[in-house]
């Protein structure tokens, strides 16, 4: 089952990557978060799944996809590398973390080593996405799939970050997402649109 | 009215926590540094915010909310970088830090122009993702402390990797301090004095945490030889950078970057001497860039531009302001007698006695570049005739004494050490020893 979960995840990290439209990657991400709920769910941390559930699954989503439908962005990601390329990249960023996650933890049984692997590979994505697609709504979007990575991360490796400093790592998740759609908004307002190649008139 | 009100409670806040911090029977000397660091600041920033800001209201470029706004992330980012350096948890460490990002992105993006947005998103991405690294580390660290038999060197090594290029990036060491030259330069002017002194200087404090927990397990090499890489580094990038400056503030963010560069690779040599030249330095770093930064804020009011090329006979146009930016670029390049050219010289003397004399001529051949970098981009402002469009006019108070508030902390920690400061410092550096 957890094995199912895990690879489900990581097929979700393969869907974002090679997402055209920013609708089908903030979908990609809403899903992802369910496979994360239910994950944390059978480990019987109810507490965490349930802020989980709240805030990644319907919360984030749903301010994303507001932010999408008020500032009528167009729907294209933004290739710098094209989605053929980026699938490919994305398969490169798994093997490279299974070989790290077995040479870092080299007594670990296999089952540890593939959840490891998985998750190095969600935060390669995730940083894949920030860097080659153009939007900046990709890059919030591409620091919550990192996110997701670590979250996963933890609970495998630690059984899960102690619930005080799990829930200041939310909060911090939330509020960044807050802030950081706000500023969407002033680059839309101040900008042609939320390109971030336009962002480019401070130098040296 | 209301606004500068407003200022002057922020400000006296501020005058009484000092004093009460050392009732805190709980913090170690450490934490409690830090904190004292930052309170001053603070305390130094609140007094220039208040005619800044109320100038800025006058004059119609903010609105009254915005006015009130400042001072509520003003305060709110003081605390967030205060929770940074007392709590007791590596996570909720972590996780203060990435608050002190997000509180000041407001302060950065503060007049919502194109520059200023710019720089915030760069800012909140940057450190989101650098942080973000740190957080991997930070878990990292405690599966691998999570084993009470065996410690796993290799697993402690990369977690420690993760750390210094996570916090890093936070604390502006080359290569990952991109972002730093853009915030500093777009914030508002005592913002932009907070993040230079005190906001990169927490981010230290996380990576010096971390260097002692791994110390103990591996001994002081390996840190050590990370530190004095990335110092060197940054301090060569930020020569470069120096040199070519043609904007006031990024010049002295740039400097920023030096000075941080200075302070890691004081901790990465290791001896006590160098850790306490290193800490010293925090200190006074905080105090001098502060000061030039509110002196950069008032050129940039009166002048209206950044550009050194079109900033001319500031020494006129600005007595006051012009005085002690003048004074203040002499102590920021490390000339005697303020405090900065001890800071630097006992860093200086500790590589030498250790006997690395590579790292040693590297650090005085940036810190001789950029001495000319500085005072020739700093002489060409200062001095010369007074543009005529230009009139002299009074300068408050409150900014003045801000001002001299700071230049007394330069002046008096450069002629005399007092001996319970000399003693927080002496214990701060055994605990870093690990003694």
């Amino acid at each position: 089952m957890e094995l199912l979960l895990l690879l489900g995840i990581l097929a979700l990290a393969y869907a974002m990557v090679s997402a055209k439209r920013m609708s089908a990657l903030i979908a990609g991400f809403k899903f992802q978060s369910g496979l994360l709920f239910v994950l944390t769910g059978l480990e019987g941390l109810y507490v965490v799944a349930a802020i989980v559930l709240l805030l990644k699954v319907i919360l984030i989503p749903f301010f994303l996809f507001r932010i999408l439908k008020q500032i009528k962005v167009d729907e294209q990601v933004g290739f710098v590398v094209n989605p053929m390329l980026s699938l490919l990249a994305g398969l490169f960023l798994t093997y490279l973390s299974f070989i790290f996650a077995r040479n870092l933890f080299s007594g670990g049984e296999l089952g540890l080593i593939i959840a490891l692997a998985v998750s190095f590979a969600v935060m390669g994505m995730g940083a894949f996405i920030m860097i080659f697609r153009l939007k900046a709504l990709t890059q919030i979007i591409g620091l919550l799939v990192i996110e997701n990575g670590i979250f996963l991360l933890a609970s495998t490796l630690t059984g899960g970050l102690p619930l005080i400093v799990e829930m200041a790592v939310f909060l911090d998740v939330f509020v960044s997402v807050i802030i950081l759609g706000i500023f969407v908004y002033r680059i839309n307002a101040l900008f042609t649109g939320i390109d971030v190649d336009q962002l480019k008139g401070l130098r040296g | 009215m209301l606004i500068r009100a407003l200022g002057w409670i922020t400000t006296i806040i501020y005058l009484i926590i000092i004093p009460l911090l050392f009732f805190f029977g709980s913090l170690d000397a450490l934490s409690l540094y830090f904190a004292l660091v930052i309170l001053v600041v603070a305390l130094a920033a609140a007094l220039y915010s208040n005619e800044y800001i109320a100038a800025d209201f006058e004059s119609g470029l903010i609105s009254k909310p915005k006015a009130l706004a400042y001072y509520l992330l003003f305060n709110l980012f003081i605390v967030s970088m205060l929770v940074v350096v007392v709590v007791d948890n590596l996570g909720v460490m972590w996780a203060a830090i990435e608050m002190t990002t997000l509180i000041s992105a407001f302060l950065v993006g503060f007049y919502n122009n194109k520059g200023a947005v710019e720089a915030a998103w760069k800012y909140i991405i940057i450190c989101s993702a650098g942080i973000i690294l740190a957080l991997i580390g930070t878990i990292l660290f405690s599966y691998a402390l999570l084993g009470t038999a065996q410690v796993d060197a290799n697993l402690i090594k990369v977690a420690f990797i993760f750390i210094l290029v996570g916090y890093g990036t936070k604390a502006g060491l080359a290569p990952m301090h991109t972002w730093l030259p853009d915030a500093h330069s777009q914030a508002v002017s005592p913002a932009s004095a907070l993040l230079s002194g005190v906001l990169l200087k927490t981010s230290i404090y996380a990576i010096i945490r971390y260097s002692i927990l791994v110390n103990s397990f591996l001994g002081p090499d390996f840190t050590g030889r990370l530190l004095m890489l990335f110092g060197l580094f940054s301090l060569a990038v930020a020569a470069g950078f120096i040199l070519v400056q043609k904007d006031i503030k990024r010049l002295l963010a740039y400097s920023s970057i030096e000075h941080i560069g200075i302070i890691a690779l004081g901790l990465g040599l290791g001896t006590p001497l160098s850790i306490y030249g290193a800490l010293f330095h925090v200190f006074n770093h905080a105090a001098a860039k502060s000061l030039l930064f509110f002196g950069a804020g008032n050129i940039v009011k009166k002048y209206h531009t950044h550009d050194f090329a079109k900033i001319k006979g500031v020494l006129r146009t600005l007595p006051f302001t012009g005085t002690m930016i003048l004074v203040g670029i002499l102590a920021l390049v490390g000339l005697p007698p303020f405090s900065i050219f001890f800071s630097e010289m006992i860093i200086l003397l500790a590589a030498v006695l250790k006997g690395s004399y590579v790292v040693a001529s590297l650090y005085l051949f940036f810190i001789v570049l950029i001495f000319a970098g500085i005072i020739y981009h700093f002489s060409q402002i200062l001095f010369g005739p007074k543009p005529d469009n230009l009139i002299v006019t009074k300068e408050p108070a409150s900014s003045k004494l801000a001002f001299l508030f700071l230049l007394g902390f330069i002046c008096l920690l450069g002629v005399a050490m007092p001996g319970p400061f000399n003693r927080l410092l002496l214990s701060a550096v055994s605990l870093i020893r690990g003694m």
